[in-house]
């Protein structure tokens, strides 16, 4: 968006910011609290939404899978991601397994995709379902921890994404 | 025999049916939650396998993880321990579906006994005398009063499903009955899943004895003598031993032979107890069976040298018993002492913490069952149960004896537990005596139990 005003993109990253750092621990913790699927709220011109994936795995276990969106036009490559083992490692962090079983990774995202917070990079099969491995954060995954037909137990690192908003955007947004 | 077999629970029995594999030289995966990855059981395990979060719906209580992870571990048989998913036929078809073994009774045997009221109807027509009791399940609260009046107050009432004092209140009012099955309901229905209720007599003096048997699959069975589990605060036991003081050697030999004769021809299969109300009188009723392997298993280990889980897992696998009803032989007297992570001077509310220092107590005949150590943390997420310290003597009083000894020297700092109260009942006069009731310490409370010790 060439015609975006310097003042405009200043404006929507402080109110992500802004998201980022007061709304979204509110939210999770009331989505953690309430056994809620999914929650959205709409503040501004901007919309948050946090889902619960289908195993019911808790918003706080899960942060990672938060995802903020804004219906036309908006970027957030920048978000801040929220789960704790992402804080830990500025540069990546690792899509975890939501469950114990054989690791499946999705055949069109490979070392080099790019992938938002939330996305699916992939599935557990337990006894035949499975279960989504998402993305904790928007960046590139990197490289993979396990192959594909492995077995793999709750929680275990399946694959690393690098973070984008870390290194690149960060540098030009400072810049 | 297994080849591998998948251990589904944690704490001292993840420990304890592991060093039954160990013994039976099958190789072991323990399956733990996110707040067991430091347990001691994963520590001693050759392999272990993180199931999911420390919500036991999501790990131990969770079938498709546990049925999972056996699967991807190459385990072909499954231990469920006790509680979480032991009694669960719905668990054990779907582990068998699986073409896994789950290690208990199998499914159709687990579903004949799954209804507590059911049961006591099948063995009641295998002669054992049985409680009077409502007629089937409640179905609603008004038919709930009409069995208490047609019982007779006061009446106890108890969940279909589970164990452990859970779902259970005793009433003696129709007005308190009313107040009560609600709450057992949300209780039973939190624990278990199942909300189902049912009513029975509550007799007032009464003891809890329970015998162990052992049947094979092709319908050879023992039984191993019976524990006496009167000491209960809540319906919850405490500490339990054997032989029972309330009966002398033939009435005890008598109710281990009705018992046995009454699970052989009802189809029963594998290791199991059966639980006793004896009133003052001597008389027995049965009230229920357990198709697991009980916190209290030690106590009869104790008097007969049998390995109660190994004798389970082999069970499990086709093997024959091995042994028959003049092989086992009760020698002396054996107590067992659940050490609690419970604060017995604020009502017995759980606690946790950080183990800053653990040292079990040995000498003859004594034995600690425990996943502690020092600087286990003990996770706030499920039952306080830290260890059993079970003693053995060749007489009562000289197992009672070693007992003391036993608990002054054990030594668990940084978590609050519940050893007063066991110190506190080895000077009554009632439990010296022998003559503890279910009721007792609920009757003198507590506190003034812990007190008059204290003098």
């Amino acid at each position: 968006m060439p015609d975006r005003a310097e003042a405009d993109r200043l404006a929507d990253h402080a109110q992500i910011d802004g998201l980022a750092d007061e709304l979204l621990p509110a939210l999770i913790a009331k989505l953690g609290a309430t056994g809620l699927a999914e929650l959205e709220v709409r503040e501004g011109d901007w919309k948050v939404r946090l889902r619960r994936s289908a195993d019911g795995s808790t918003a706080a276990s899960r942060a990672a899978s938060a995802r903020a969106a804004r219906p036309a036009g908006g970027h957030l490559e920048h978000a801040h991601p929220v789960a704790t083992e992402a804080a830990v490692d500025p540069y990546r962090a690792a899509a975890t397994s939501p469950a114990v079983g054989i690791y499946q990774p999705r055949p069109e995202i490979s070392s080099g995709s790019r992938v938002r917070a939330g996305d699916r990079i992939g599935s557990v099969d337990v006894l035949g379902i499975p279960q989504e491995v998402v993305s904790p954060v928007d960046g590139i995954v990197g490289a993979g921890l396990v192959e594909s037909g492995d077995a793999v137990e709750y929680g275990q690192e399946l694959a690393w994404i690098e973070l984008i908003s870390s290194t690149a955007e960060r540098a030009g947004r400072d810049a | 025999m297994f080849a591998k077999i998948l251990i589904a629970n944690r704490g001292e029995i993840a420990v304890r049916v592991l060093r039954a594999c160990r013994t039976l030289g099958v190789e072991a995966v323990v399956a733990y939650s996110e707040a067991d990855r430091e347990s001691l059981a994963v520590q001693l395990a050759d392999e272990a396998i993180c199931i999911g979060p420390a919500d036991a719906k999501r790990s131990y209580l969770s079938a498709p993880a546990v049925i999972s992870a056996a699967i991807v571990s190459g385990c072909d048989a499954i231990h469920p321990g006790y509680g979480f998913l032991s009694e669960d036929e719905g668990f054990a078809e779907v582990v068998r579906a699986h073409g896994l073994t789950f290690i208990g009774p199998p499914p159709q045997v687990l579903e004949r006994f799954a209804s507590k009221e059911a049961t006591r109807r099948l063995l009641g027509a295998e002669g054992l005398a049985t409680i009077p009791g409502s007629n089937g399940m409640l179905r609603d609260d008004l038919h709930g009063l009409e069995e208490a009046e047609r019982i007779g107050y006061p009446v106890l009432i108890k969940p279909s499903a589970g164990g452990g004092g859970k779902g259970m209140r005793m009433v003696r009012t129709p007005r308190e009955l009313e107040a009560a099955l609600k709450i057992c309901r949300s209780e039973a229905r939190a624990a278990f899943g199942d909300d189902s209720l049912y009513l029975e007599k509550w007799l007032e003096d009464n003891r809890h004895v329970e015998v162990q048997v052992a049947v094979d699959r092709f319908g050879h069975g023992v039984h191993l003598g019976e524990r006496d589990c009167s000491v209960q605060r809540r319906h919850q036991k405490f500490l339990e031993e054997a032989p029972t003081p309330a009966l002398d050697e033939a009435a005890r030999n008598e109710l281990a032979e009705r018992a046995i004769r009454a699970v052989v021809a009802a189809g029963y299969e594998n290791v199991g107890t059966l639980e006793f109300l004896v009133d003052p009188a001597g008389n027995a009723y049965f009230i229920e069976i357990n198709c697991r392997i009980q916190v209290e298993h030690p106590v009869t280990e104790m008097l007969t040298g049998i390995d109660l889980v190994v004798t389970q897992i082999r069970i499990a696998a086709g093997e024959p018993l091995g042994f028959s009803q003049g092989d086992v032989t009760l020698r002396g007297h054996a107590l067992e002492f659940r050490i609690n992570a419970e604060d017995t001077a604020h009502d017995f509310r759980p606690s946790t913490g950080v183990v800053e220092r653990y040292l079990a107590p040995g000498g003859p005949g004594v034995r600690m069952d425990s996943h502690l150590f020092t600087g286990y943390e003990v996770p706030p997420f499920y039952d306080s149960l830290l260890g059993k310290l079970v003693v053995w003597g060749p007489d009562r009083p000289t197992a009672i004896a070693r007992s003391r000894a036993a608990l002054d020297e054990l030594v668990v700092d940084g978590i609050v537990t519940n050893i007063a109260i066991h110190q506190a009942l080895l000077v009554n006069d009632t439990f010296l005596a022998g003559e503890m009731t279910t009721n007792l310490v609920d009757r003198i409370g507590s506190a003034a139990f812990l007190a008059a010790a204290a003098r």
